[in-house]
């Protein structure tokens, strides 16, 4: 478990870290909180030219702000910091609830968002939140800046469409629905995801629910929308009956992965029975206002 | 060869300047650079948590970080807990509680329990198991371990100060 030979590099601007990236031709990895990438180094599953620790620049890239109806989180923020954000608790409740499922004590002590959409992984907390809420990654690279949405930024199982001489800023999420609810099941306790689910929705005096968003992970290479789920709730009341064809129907935006942790057949068999629960969850909480 | 970094890192109060190469981690940058083997490695890939240590006061997993990231950092480890010869606290309360029976997690869970203390956090005791399951321990089925932990944070009628 003993990483290959590298460069360790520490820049002391973002402006320096891309020009690092750059000339190293897409061969050098950026170290945020290094959970996923230093025991990848250490299973040589990657051998970097040069690692480019980001840590040092949390002024540029360590906070957490709210800016009229936006809300703008730093790739450097650590996840043991979104946990107990008061901004993050009243703007984006989701994230801080899904927040508490990812690793350990520990692991949220080092890690970080910037890092979680970067890794991609399929089961990754944060990437389903950014997903599920439709946030703007925010990049820079050689060329400038770019701004790419969350939904279409993740391609594949860890992968995504950042270039390799490219480095993620931050994430940026817009007004988020009123009412939001996550549910994870791993085979321990905060182990990588089984099956996660992610649903926002904002209900009206009328009885019926809106801007409903449904997110997925583990079911497939990526994060995915449960789109035809989501159709079926949009603009109606959310009865028993709605509720069950929507879970049903949560299994047409989804592909579930065979792997070490559960076979496709078993995530199949989870998607509905939780999608159902937590919807069901969602529609009981009483309405104020 | 590796071409080294230079360091300088406070470790259990002690500054230390140290020549370090990149990929070595800081569980071995303790145990082989400095000789502070109460830090102990399991898995090295941050999943048993045998490593834990306060890194400026937060527990952090020290196989998943590499020795240059300690450049300006304070560092404690298990060796800072005991004062002169004598137990701290949370150690008192680990063998009282029979928190312990092989004692190779230990150092993980001690150094966790203590930055949840330091934390100032009250918790109940299905919080302690989620603050804790970041290190593994094979021999206790953890309820010594909680108990010990619950004693520090929220005291207890036979106290361990009052055992004193």
């Amino acid at each position: 478990m003993k990483p290959a030979s590298f460069e360790y590099l520490r820049p002391e601007s973002v402006a320096e870290a891309v020009a690092t990236l750059d000339l190293y031709g897409g061969t050098a990895r950026i170290l945020a909180g290094g959970q996923s990438l230093v025991p990848m180094l250490g299973m040589r599953l990657m051998r970097p030219g040069a690692v480019i620790d980001i840590n040092g620049l949390g002024e540029e890239l360590g906070r957490i702000e709210a800016r009229g109806s936006e809300t703008t989180i730093g790739a450097l923020v650590r996840y043991s910091e979104a946990e107990t954000s008061p901004v993050i608790a009243e703007r984006l409740p989701l994230l801080g609830t899904a927040i508490r499922h990812i690793g350990d004590r520990q692991v949220r002590n080092r890690g970080t968002l910037g890092g979680a959409i970067a890794q991609s992984d399929p089961t990754g907390e944060v990437a389903l939140v950014a997903l599920t809420l439709g946030a703007t990654v925010l990049v820079t690279g050689p060329g400038g800046e770019r701004e790419l949405a969350a939904d279409g930024f993740f391609v594949g199982s860890y992968a995504n469409t950042l270039g390799p001489e490219e480095m993620i800023t931050g994430v940026r999420f817009g007004v988020v629905p009123s009412r939001s609810a996550f549910f994870e099941r791993g085979r321990k306790h905060n182990d990588f995801a089984v099956l996660s689910l992610a649903v926002v929705a904002t209900p009206e005096s009328d009885g019926t629910w809106h801007d409903v968003r449904i997110g997925m992970g583990g079911m497939n290479d990526t994060p995915v929308l449960a789109r035809a789920a989501a159709e079926r709730l949009e603009g109606a009341r959310w009865d028993e009956a709605a509720l069950a064809e929507a879970a049903t129907l949560a299994l047409r935006d989804a592909d579930p992965p065979e792997d070490v942790r559960a076979s496709a057949e078993y995530r199949a068999h989870l998607l509905p029975i939780h999608l159902g629960r937590l919807l069901a969850g969602l529609a009981k909480e009483p309405r104020h206002g | 060869m590796d071409e080294l970094i230079e360091i300088t890192v406070t470790v259990n109060g002690t500054v230390h300047r140290e020549q370090v190469s990149p990929r070595m981690h800081v569980a071995d940058f303790l145990r082989r650079g400095l000789g502070l083997t109460g830090t102990h490695v399991g898995c090295e890939q941050g999943v048993c948590g045998m490593c834990t240590i306060l890194l400026d006061g937060d527990a952090v997993k020290s196989c998943l970080m590499l020795a240059p990231q300690l450049d300006g950092r304070e560092v404690r480890t298990v060796e800072s807990l005991a004062e002169g010869g004598e137990l701290a606290p949370v150690q008192r309360a680990f063998k009282e509680a029979h928190g312990l029976q092989c004692g190779f997690c230990t150092p993980g869970f001690l150094m966790t329990a203590t930055a949840l203390k330091e934390s100032g956090r009250s918790l109940d005791r299905e919080e302690i198991r989620d603050e804790l399951s970041g290190v593994i321990c094979r021999c206790t089925g953890y309820e010594g371990i909680v108990n010990a932990v619950d004693r520090v944070l929220n005291g207890d009628a036979v106290g361990v100060e009052d055992e004193r």
